[in-house]
């Protein structure tokens, strides 16, 4: 690890590795803000040479003139402004791969942020980071196009050059105390709006649950609050949109104006031309713009450097695992020692190589827990005590290392989209035994398409039961030398349980296949060789589950259907 | 009227056809007619104003060119300052206009399009899933709302200066006007050129960010599973060749648009040279003074950005107005219907089914002639295998579903669906957080519900304990984006507001299904619990229910096959007692129970 990564340094390496582009796209942009400038002042110079003394030589020259501004002024903005979106768009992909690949790193990583957050980081924060390649051209374009006219107007008369450089800046400045008001209003109508939504969207998704209370006029008297408030709050924001909107045209206008009538009494001493006074008109006019873009790029660029700042927040997190220095070598097994990590409170536990052992947790929090560790999203100096894999410390192995030997089902699965197919075989090549075992073969001739069927987005296409089903399947493909599952079968029926339980107990029963499930459910336990019960964080019993069926009343309790 | 639906589909709800969508806009405004004409009034007052400095100061040019004294500046000057500061002021206040105009109609149209998604007929629900129902509330919504509040208001005004100039432009000399509008066949003809290019293009880049999002999405919240089979590399080269399609795909729609950019300023050019030449010409045979031909053609300059700000946002409107058809196709959507022949008031809270049939649209009959009776106050228990109709029938007694033949009668008095909702609720499988408070989510139910009455409904299925120490206790933000609540807690939820809702009659439909075997038993106490005192019904997955039950009713293939108690029913040996062997057979030790 080198320098931290910092929010500027995202932002300065956003610079420095697209520089040749934002070099050439900036220069291009500046030359387009030339141009802009020139327009006006050359409609003064037409006036002024050709209208005024009507001749028509000095039209077709000057007309023919203003053809090859209009032609320079759109081939830079052209390939200037491509050059550029080439350079934004190249960054936001270069910080979306780093950002996923920081996320989704095999060692984990160490954040606060939940999921929903990582993705605002990974999509939204990624691309305001990139536009800054976009305010470093408008900067310059604007920069360039006020020298110009400066200078333009500074040429015709020092006095209304100096009106309008100093009168500028003064009504923008004095317009930009308005902003945070109009900033908060803004965010606030956003938030309204976007709460209006997403009820909008959550009273929807639940219309059949709502019909079935008879309350669906109650949700929608309550959407209704929620409209209304959002179109107070939109209202809010428009009026004050509107009160900045007359502060800023009247004061731009009266500026423009009391420099043009500055320059129109001017025009009548003698002091400047007619052609001169209407390109001062035009400047005057002109010049709100970049100037108007000076005042509100500041903003832009600390929005810019807030997601930066996230970007880096994730980029600079620390790894959540240890790197892993040592090798699995043993035979399969898996050994706990003392383990005390939030409810659990010194379990020892030993599951030799090719044992297949349920683990009944009277409390459901100490399940979760053992799962959690085994599964590397602890980090090692959170617990106490010792896993072994294999003979090997899990706090030694690299994680991908460790999950190689021993896979850890979640409980709460997770199918991407893709075929039945991509998803069963992400660990294994296709084994119909598997497939068979883990009661999944109903599920894929459910359908037409069979294996090819597509799975919709986080398997939302799929019940509860086939979702379950298909991660088994998965499970059980990747043939792993130690398994390990959590309560895989909640979702589906008693029958189809009893299938599974029994294909497992083929699949995995035998051989060096090492398989722990952690389960209260007798149709799986029931197919164990050895039961652990685990309670208050300790293991409190151990047995076969039907020795443990006719002794032990707690045991029934828990496992009781 | 109705709406189209010849565009989309079976699957698919219909979505208004632009006569239609026009229509429902007209009838909106002819509705707001005031506010609309003010609105107008106050952005055409404005637009003038802001026209009359560029004409004075074309005047003041004239003055120059007669070497007019100095003094001749003041009145001019008075002119000049007075518009600008009209033309200023009223800025504001006409955009405001605008903006309330759009936003109130957003806000109705919001509100009856929710209500309406609400009282859709469940039937047409299941045939259109819930997606497309679910795009149009939030997608379509926000798109009309963003274009609501950002981009027509401005539009509008711009719109309202461009006629405005090129109106004064036509005041100077009605062949300046004409050298004006020279310009608009062109931004015409560019637009044309674009915006059929541009729509696929912009379809694929949402349609590339959608990916690259989804994938990005399904790899963090799956992260254990993409850890546990080290599926890392290869979601990041999935991750990375979406992503680098949305940066081609971004590169060549910007690519188009600087194109159509170019377009544009050629408009613009000839625009200009068109004004200067023709005021050259009108100069020279005396029509026009210089300073009017000037002030054309500065008029002319200072409408380059309203114009391009019309052109650049069309695009837009275009989606807001295409998102404006599917709210509309979805509010002209007939509500459930509901015959009037029900008569009478119920006698009490007995639930009668006889001999219902019913087919799905165009699918075999699924109940052939099932006959149910449930003295008020009564336990039944509806058993039998998947697909047998147990849920069919559940949701005609509960008046979601209309029998093709039959009646349901509630204390003798055949009812209406809509009334018979009234006296009967049913909880279903599909459980459902209302995202907000867990107050809020209570007070659906019974919106004048008081904390205690709340508390005392989610005591009563027994998940107050949990409720009181989650961190704000009954104040805490539970569904999507907030507190997490695990299945079994959302299903007591659904329990508790069942008791808030209090109808006479209550029907379970696999209600405690989807919770391990541990949480199983716990729901089925608190679905007791929320049942008790009222006549109920009970689809029985697991058969602890049934055995509790006053009577149990076997179906098999939409007809009734046995019927009785549950001891009587074990004692047959029929259809029951196989399925309750095959029940007890699950349970380690049998004499435990």
């Amino acid at each position: 690890m080198t320098r931290p990564v910092t929010g500027r340094r995202v932002l300065w390496r956003a610079v420095t590795r697209n520089r040749r582009r934002l070099g050439a796209g900036t220069g291009l942009i500046s030359l387009h803000q030339v141009c802009e400038s020139l327009v006006p002042i050359l409609i003064g110079v037409i006036v002024d040479q050709a209208i005024g003394p009507g001749d028509g030589g000095a039209l077709l020259l000057w007309v023919a003139a203003m053809a090859a501004l209009f032609t320079a002024l759109t081939m830079c903005y052209r390939f200037g402004a491509r050059q550029l979106m080439i350079a934004i768009a190249d960054e936001a992909h270069t910080l979306r791969v780093e950002v996923a690949s920081k996320i989704l790193h095999p060692r984990g990583i160490r954040t606060d942020r939940r999921a929903g957050d990582l993705l605002t980081v990974a999509v939204n924060d990624t691309d305001n980071t990139s536009y800054l390649l976009d305010y470093v051209p408008r900067v310059a374009g604007a920069v360039t196009a006020t020298a110009v006219s400066a200078v333009a107007l500074l040429v015709i008369d020092v006095q209304l050059g100096l009106a309008v450089l100093i009168g500028t800046p003064v009504v923008l400045v004095a317009l930009q105390a308005a902003t945070p008001l109009i900033t908060r209003r803004v965010a606030e109508q956003q938030e309204l709006a976007g709460e209006a939504t997403s009820l909008a969207a959550n009273v929807v998704s639940g219309v059949r649950p709502l019909r079935g209370i008879g309350a669906e006029g109650a949700a929608a008297r309550r959407y209704d609050e929620v409209s209304r408030r959002s179109l107070r709050a939109a209202l809010r924001a428009a009026r004050t949109q509107g009160g900045y909107l007359s502060a800023s045209m009247s004061s731009g206008a009266l500026l423009a104006c009391g420099v043009a009538i500055l320059a129109g009494w001017f025009a009548l001493n003698g002091r400047i031309t007619v052609g001169e006074l209407i390109t001062v008109i035009g400047l005057a006019q002109f010049l709100m713009e970049p100037i108007g873009l000076l005042a509100v790029v500041p903003g832009w660029v600390a929005e810019a450097r807030a997601s930066a700042d996230r970007v880096a927040g994730v980029l600079d997190a620390e790894p959540l695992l240890p790197e892993g220095t040592e090798e699995v070598a043993g035979p399969s097994g898996l050994e706990l020692r003392t383990l005390r990590y939030g409810p659990l409170d010194g379990v020892d536990l030993r599951v030799r190589p090719g044992e297949f052992v349920g683990v009944v947790p009277h409390r459901a929090a100490d399940g979760e827990a053992l799962v959690k560790i085994l599964s590397g999203q602890v980090a090692p100096e959170e617990y106490e005590g010792g896993v072994l894999v294999g003979g090997a410390h899990l706090s030694r192995l690299a994680p991908a290392d460790a999950r190689r030997v021993m896979l850890v089902e979640p409980h709460l699965t997770d199918l991407f989209t893709g075929t039945v197919e991509e998803n069963v075989t992400a660990g294994g090549p296709l084994d119909e035994a598997a497939l068979e075992a883990s009661a999944a073969g109903q599920v894929v001739s459910a359908h037409p398409d069979g294996l090819a069927h597509l799975v919709a987005e986080r398997g939302a296409s799929l019940s509860g039961g086939q979702r379950q089903r298909l991660a088994l399947a998965r499970a059980l493909m990747a043939r792993p030398p130690i398994l390990v599952m959590h309560d895989p079968t909640t979702a589906v029926d008693a029958v189809t349980e009893h299938e599974i339980a029994r294909g497992l107990r083929a699949l995995r029963g035998t051989g060096e296949l090492t398989t722990v499930v952690v389960t209260s459910s007798p149709a799986l336990l029931a197919m164990t060789d050895r039961v652990v019960v685990l309670d208050g964080g300790r293991v409190t019993a151990e047995g076969t589950h039907a020795d443990l069926a006719v002794t032990d009343d707690d045991y029934n309790r828990a496992v009781l259907r | 009227m109705t709406a189209s639906d010849q565009t989309t589909g079976p699957e698919r709800l219909p979505v208004a056809d632009a006569r239609r969508t026009w229509a429902w806009l007209r009838a909106e405004l002819r509705g707001r007619w005031r506010a609309g004409a003010l609105a107008v009034l106050v952005g055409a007052v404005g637009a003038a104003a802001s026209v009359v400095p560029v004409y004075a100061l074309g005047r003041l040019v004239d003055l120059v060119t007669e070497q007019a004294p100095g003094s001749a500046i003041v009145p001019v000057a008075a002119v000049i300052l007075v518009g600008a500061l009209v033309g200023g002021l009223a800025a504001g206040p006409g955009t405001y206009l605008i903006s309330r105009l759009c936003e109130q109609m957003l806000a109705d149209l919001r509100e009856s399009t929710v209500a309406r998604a609400l009282s859709l007929p469940v039937t047409t629900l299941e045939r259109v899933g819930k997606g497309d129902l679910l795009s149009r509330v939030s997608t379509d919504t926000a798109a009309i709302g963003k274009a609501a509040s950002n981009v027509m208001p401005t539009m509008i005004s711009a719109f309202l200066l461009v006629v405005v100039s090129v109106a004064a432009m036509a005041g100077l000399d009605w062949r300046l006007g004409l050298a004006g509008a020279v310009a608009i066949p062109l931004y015409v003809m560019a637009l044309r050129w674009y915006l059929p290019r541009a729509a696929p293009k912009y379809a694929e880049e949402r349609r590339a960010v959608a990916d690259n999002s989804q994938l990005l999405v399904e790899s963090m919240q799956g992260v254990r599973t993409v850890h546990a089979y080290r599926l890392e590399q290869r979601r990041l080269h999935g991750i990375g060749n979406a992503s680098h399609e949305v940066r081609d795909i971004s590169v060549s729609v910007f690519t188009l648009f600087t194109r159509f950019v170019g377009r544009v300023n050629r408009s613009e050019f000839f625009g200009l040279a068109a004004i200067l030449v023709t005021g050259f010409l009108l100069v020279r045979q005396g029509h026009v003074t210089v300073g009017e031909s000037a002030a054309a053609a500065v008029l002319f300059h200072r409408l380059f950005n309203p114009i391009g700000m019309l052109l650049f946002t069309f695009d837009e409107v275009q989606a807001a107005a295409a998102s404006l058809a599917r709210l509309v196709g979805v509010i002209d959507l007939a509500p459930a219907e509901e015959p009037r022949d029900g008569t009478g008031e119920p006698a009490d809270a007995s639930l009668e089914l006889a001999d219902v049939h019913f087919r799905y649209d165009g699918a075999p009959e699924v109940l052939h002639g099932v006959s149910i009776s449930l003295p008020a106050g009564s336990r039944v228990a509806l058993v039998g295998s998947t697909g047998a109709g147990k849920s069919t029938i559940a949701a005609i007694a509960a008046g979601i579903l209309t029998p093709g033949s039959g009646s349901v009668r509630v204390g003798g008095a055949a009812l209406p669906p809509g009334s018979l909702r009234e006296h009967v609720a049913i909880i279903t499988q599909e459980v459902h957080v209302f995202a907000g408070p867990l107050i809020e989510d209570l007070r659906l139910a019974r919106p004048d519900a008081s904390p205690q009455e709340a508390a005392a409904a989610l005591a009563a299925v027994g998940a107050l304990d949990w409720a009181k120490d989650l961190p704000d206790g009954l104040g805490t933000v539970v569904g999507e984006g907030g507190h997490e609540l695990t299945t079994a807690q959302v299903q007591q939820l659904a329990l508790a507001r069942l008791i808030l809702a209090d109808p006479p009659i209550a029907i379970l439909d696999e209600a405690t299904a989807e919770a391990g075997s541990l949480g199983a038993r716990k729901l089925e106490e608190s679905a007791v619990a929320a049942t008790r005192g009222r006549t109920t019904l009970i689809v029985a997955h697991r058969l602890t229910q049934a055995a509790s039950a006053d009577r149990v009713v076997v179906l098999e293939h939409g007809r009734i096959v046995e019927e009785g108690g549950h001891r009587e029913l074990v004692a047959a040996g029929g259809r029951y007692a196989e399925l309750w062997r095959a029940w007890e057979a699950r349970t380690p030790t049998s004499s435990s129970r």
